[in-house]
């Protein structure tokens, strides 16, 4: 799996108006980056980094998978932080809550650099040939 | 790991040891009146002592910057003598009648949870401010 490819999901719908609607693909679309996806990417990359060549050939995109990965790691670091906090383990309030803001300004960290890919492939797109 | 939120490492520690300084106070607060502890004694009054612990913050190039976090170094016995009580019905008073309490103010204890509820607000206020930076920095070159 890519790590792009939930990009190119919402990217294949928002470019292609036109076709035939597929609703399940324009369900997907609708929503930001799903977070299942992400956490496939996450695993995925974690397990085999090896397994595949064309990504030791670019090294951007394991950049990208990096990225992704760190994100998925504070997203779980800060499930496990709320899961400790409310099944009573001595995980303090304030734990919890910076983990999740971490996580989530991660998120958001990462949805703007995949805005910034999108716009500038479409400003490719639109390019005169 | 990102180190996303600047500064939180130390706000981190910091809020964990106001927690149990709070923690430590209440109890002073709550045994204000307790004339016999685990040992018999009446109840000690009890401080916390902070100090500092290094921690190293992993950059990616494998280099580190030390980050001066807080941690609490001790939970100790204040060592102020009990004061004494006349009340021959208490069970605890002695042959003269005198009750050996706590000593414990709870002016100098409601002012000591002042100052941690404000030490844990100024820290809050680092995190804020903190996350306020990071999304605003996101925001850079945002059209619209």
């Amino acid at each position: 799996m890519n790590p792009l490819s939930a990009i190119r999901h919402v990217d294949a719908a928002a470019l292609q108006p036109l076709r035939a609607p597929k609703p399940a693909l324009e369900a997907r679309a609708a929503q930001t980056i799903p977070l299942e996806e992400l956490e496939k990417v996450a695993l995925e990359f974690n397990l085999n980094p090896v397994a595949k060549p064309e990504l030791a050939a670019s090294p951007f995109a394991n950049t990208l998978a990096q990225m992704v990965n760190e994100v998925g790691a504070k997203q779980s670091a800060a499930s496990n932080a709320v899961n400790g906090l409310l099944s009573g383990q001595s995980v303090p309030l304030h734990q919890a809550m910076i983990a999740m803001e971490e996580a989530s300004v991660s998120f958001q960290l990462m949805v703007e650099v995949r805005n910034r890919l999108l716009d500038s492939y479409q400003e490719l797109m639109r390019m005169q040939v | 790991m990102i180190d996303m939120l600047p500064g939180i490492d130390c706000t981190t520690s910091a809020l964990t040891a106001e927690r149990i300084r709070l923690d430590v106070i209440s109890q002073n607060i709550a045994n204000a009146n307790t004339t016999r502890n685990i040992d018999g004694k009446p109840y000690q009054r009890q401080q916390v002592t902070f100090e500092t612990a290094l921690r190293r913050q992993e950059t990616g190039d494998g280099g580190g910057a030390l980050t001066h976090t807080v941690k609490v170094a001790h939970v100790e016995n204040d060592q102020r003598p009990p004061v004494l009580v006349y009340n021959p019905a208490h069970p605890d008073a002695d042959h003269a009648g005198m009750v050996a309490m706590p000593a414990i103010n709870l002016s100098e204890e409601m002012a000591d949870l002042i100052v941690a509820s404000r030490v844990f607000e100024a820290n809050l206020a680092v995190v804020k401010n903190s996350r306020s930076m990071t999304i605003q920095t996101l925001s850079i070159g945002k059209r619209s």
